[in-house]
């Protein structure tokens, strides 16, 4: 589905990724974890052309994204963002329309799907992230578990293929991150491929099949997400999980 | 007479003190200010010139060769026909001339507050005057001159044949009395501006003073003289109490005609004509005649309430366009300059430099004059288009900043929706931008309002435009400008109100 090859990218001195590869296959559920700074965000964002990079190449579903940016890869953008969608740490709900036209916005307007049947979809989605008595509502109005669960049935309204998640739980109050990991649960049960850069461990081990854990740009670990999460290998993700502690 | 109307409109401030709003008694205030002011103490004005030793003479350079000029081979020095008028009759006072820079059209105020001793510029007799200012015998006799184009063969020597054509000529001048009530007058603040409408088809013919006409009409090939209307007179003005000053002031005049010495300067100009013979044989019964015209000033009425409404519809009409103009044009700017090509980004950047930077009014001159060989505009389109081209450089401003608040998640989220650029701007980023922007454009609109009395400079008559006409025509400026400054008030207020709410609401969500 997605094939990341020799991904470089360097920002002044500083190396962001180190020459990344890796292969997400269909169907599956990754997470992305590690210390911060490590390149988990920035490889993530890189995967819908949100960042550009300097050498190296991602193809996602068939389409090719090159170093250089948007301008580069305009064509290619364009088809990608269609089937790949994304959810934010801070949520970034369009805070000039309600809930219900957040998740209409891009299928009306992108796909120019017709409103009577955006409206009706939407509001399914919104039932199944839990929020039919929130279509009224404007972002300002909600709490921030009930903005990223809207900003989730935004991304879901679009049918995306693959959903990138970057860290959507960081932001939220405590109490408001078991909503949206519900939600994230069931989304990985209904077998959506999702990316999802996240610090939940326990959610990881759970929920995610393969985890992939970044330091310093490079991938230092992967595997299946139990044997990562519960026996690392690497002292970093060792250091990382706090097992060398006890 | 005058004495008793302030007394009015003393007594009304003090019944405005209690049960009338506040704003009135401001309003109030300010006339009752306004209309005390400007009387000089009635001491012997002959005697203070003497003792200061110079005669001050105000007059405005800008009005050009023949009159007061600086000449550029010269360094620069004064030179003119009145400014050796004035030498001479200050020498045969006893002292020295000294010329005071003043605006044209505020040459009769400023006289009245005292700035200086007498208005020596080309200052014709006109019935509003007379009743204003004391007049001296006359120092140049002229002919109000029609000019048209050369192909067009329906404007004769006669007033009447000017009936319902657009005629231009400077506002409040001899000529614009005249030609009021008969043709659709449109007012100049400059003398080569008329002229150059005419030859542009703006207009349909000028009437001025034959030194004008002789200066900047007819060396215009595509122009004709088509003849002398009547004759006017240039005067000294005296202010009302000074009348030992204006005497004396007579007595010197008389004895430099009688001399050749009037005959002399205006010859050294080029504009001593047979109609000059008239001042050597110059008497109380001609002086009589040459006031006699004056006719009483008028009071201020309901005609004149109306003429301020339309001059408010005006305005507001004007800024209303202007701004429709300026927002999308400062729309598109911002986006061009934040996210277009480099080359047109900086375009888009020059173009908000250069409005910013330079003055709306040159502006408005180089759009309307400037460009009438290319561009012929009628004043109100060129107007709407001269602020709304000034204005956009401002709102451009705005909503870069505007766009600049949207927080970049919102962009991002468009974009990773598959949202084009311009669909991402159109639908999240500028609707944001806009709700950020208002307040600041409420604001920029309410300056516009008041911006657009500078568009009288191209012929369109606005609010302030009809409060200086108005004010000739009464002889006052306190009511009219009460009543200006209270309809400038009453379209800015609700705005301004409206920009507050906005703010505080913005300020909540």
């Amino acid at each position: 589905m997605i094939e990341v090859h020799e991904l470089r990218k360097v920002y002044g001195e500083r190396t962001i990724l180190g020459g990344i590869t890796a292969t997400f296959e269909k169907g599956q559920v990754v997470a992305l974890v590690g210390p911060s700074g490590g390149g988990k965000s920035t490889l993530l964002r890189c995967l819908n052309g949100l960042e550009s990079f300097d050498s190296g190449r991602v193809v996602v579903g068939g389409e090719t994204l090159l170093p250089g940016g948007a301008k580069v890869n305009r064509a290619a953008l364009h088809r990608v963002r269609q089937r790949v969608g994304m959810v934010f740490q801070q949520w970034n709900l369009f805070a000039h329309r309600t809930a219900l036209g957040n998740v209409i916005e891009a299928p009306v307007h992108v796909k120019g799907a017709p409103l009577a049947q955006a409206t009706e979809r939407g509001r399914e989605l919104l039932a199944r992230v839990g929020l039919s008595h929130r279509e009224g509502a404007y972002p300002h109005e909600m709490s921030g578990g009930e903005q990223q669960r809207v900003a989730i049935a935004r991304a879901l309204a679009m049918d995306p293929e693959v959903l990138l998640l970057d860290e959507p739980t960081s932001a939220l109050d405590p109490e408001r991150v078991g909503e949206v990991l519900d939600v994230l649960g069931a989304l990985a049960a209904d077998g959506l491929t999702m990316l999802i850069v996240t610090h939940e461990m326990r959610f990881a081990r759970e929920v995610s099949h393969r985890t992939l854990v970044l330091h310093g740009g490079q991938i230092i670990e992967e595997g299946p997400s139990r044997s990562v999460i519960d026996d690392p290998k690497h002292e970093r993700t060792r250091a990382f999980l706090g097992l060398d502690r006890k | 007479m005058r004495g008793s109307n302030r007394r009015t409109a003393a007594k009304s401030t003090v019944v405005a003190f209690g049960p009338v709003s506040r704003l009135w008694w401001v309003v109030l205030l300010a006339m009752a200010v306004l209309s005390c002011h400007g009387r000089a103490a009635p001491t012997s004005a002959l005697a203070r010139v003497r003792a200061a030793g110079v005669l001050r003479w105000g007059g405005d350079i800008q009005g050009g060769e023949p009159y007061v000029y600086e000449d550029s081979e010269h360094g620069g020095r004064l030179t003119g026909f009145e400014v050796e008028l004035a030498s001479a009759l200050a020498r045969e006072l006893g002292v020295r001339a000294q010329f005071v820079q003043n605006d044209w059209s505020a040459l009769i105020p400023s006289l009245e507050r005292g700035t200086f001793d007498v208005a020596l510029n080309g200052v014709e007799v006109t019935a509003q005057r007379v009743g204003r200012v004391r007049f001296t015998r006359p120092y140049y006799i002229f002919g109000a001159r029609l000019m048209a184009r050369r192909d067009d063969a329906r404007i004769l020597a006669t007033l009447a044949s000017l009936r319902g054509r657009r005629v231009g000529t400077l506002a409040n001048s001899y000529s614009y009395e005249l030609l009021r009530g008969v043709a659709e007058v449109v007012p100049y603040e400059g003398v080569e501006e008329p002229y150059i409408d005419l030859v542009q088809g703006r207009t349909d013919a000028v009437l001025l003073d034959d030194i004008i006409a002789t200066r900047y009409g007819e060396p215009k090939p595509e122009l004709r003289v088509v003849g002398d209307l009547t004759d006017g007179y240039y005067s000294i003005a005296v202010r009302p109490g000074e009348a030992d000053l204006q005497q004396a002031l007579d007595r010197a005049l008389a004895r430099i005609t009688a001399s050749g010495e009037l005959e002399r300067i205006l010859r050294g100009s080029n504009i001593w004509s047979d109609r000059e013979r008239r001042l050597l044989a110059w008497t109380d019964d001609d002086q009589r005649r040459m006031l006699g015209t004056a006719a009483a000033g008028q009071r201020f009425g309901w005609s004149h309430v109306v003429l301020f409404a339309k001059g408010a519809l005006v305005t507001l009409l004007l800024s209303a366009l202007s701004m429709c103009l300026a927002i999308p044009l400062g729309i598109g700017l911002a986006v061009t300059r934040l996210f277009g090509p480099k080359a047109l980004s900086r375009l888009a950047g020059a173009y908000v430099e250069l409005y910013r930077g330079t003055p709306v009014l040159l502006q408005l001159y180089v759009l309307y004059y400037g460009l009438a060989p290319i561009v012929k505009l009628d004043a109100l389109p060129a107007a709407v288009i001269g602020l709304g081209m000034n204005y956009a450089a401002y709102e451009a401003e705005v909503y870069r900043a505007g766009i600049q608040a949207v927080p970049r998640g919102q962009m991002e989220a468009a974009l990773s929706l598959g949202m084009s650029l311009p669909l991402a701007l159109r639908r999240v980023v500028l609707p944001q931008a806009f709700r950020l922007a208002l307040p600041s454009v409420t604001n920029d609109f309410i300056a516009l309002l008041k911006d657009s009395s500078l568009v009288s400079v191209i012929t369109v008559v606005e609010l302030t435009k009809q409060m200086t006409i108005t004010a000739v025509d009464i002889r006052g400026w306190a009511l009219p400008g009460a009543l200006c400054a209270l309809m400038y008030f009453l379209m800015s207020y609700p705005l301004s109100l409206w920009a507050q709410r906005l703010e505080a609401r913005l300020a909540r969500s």
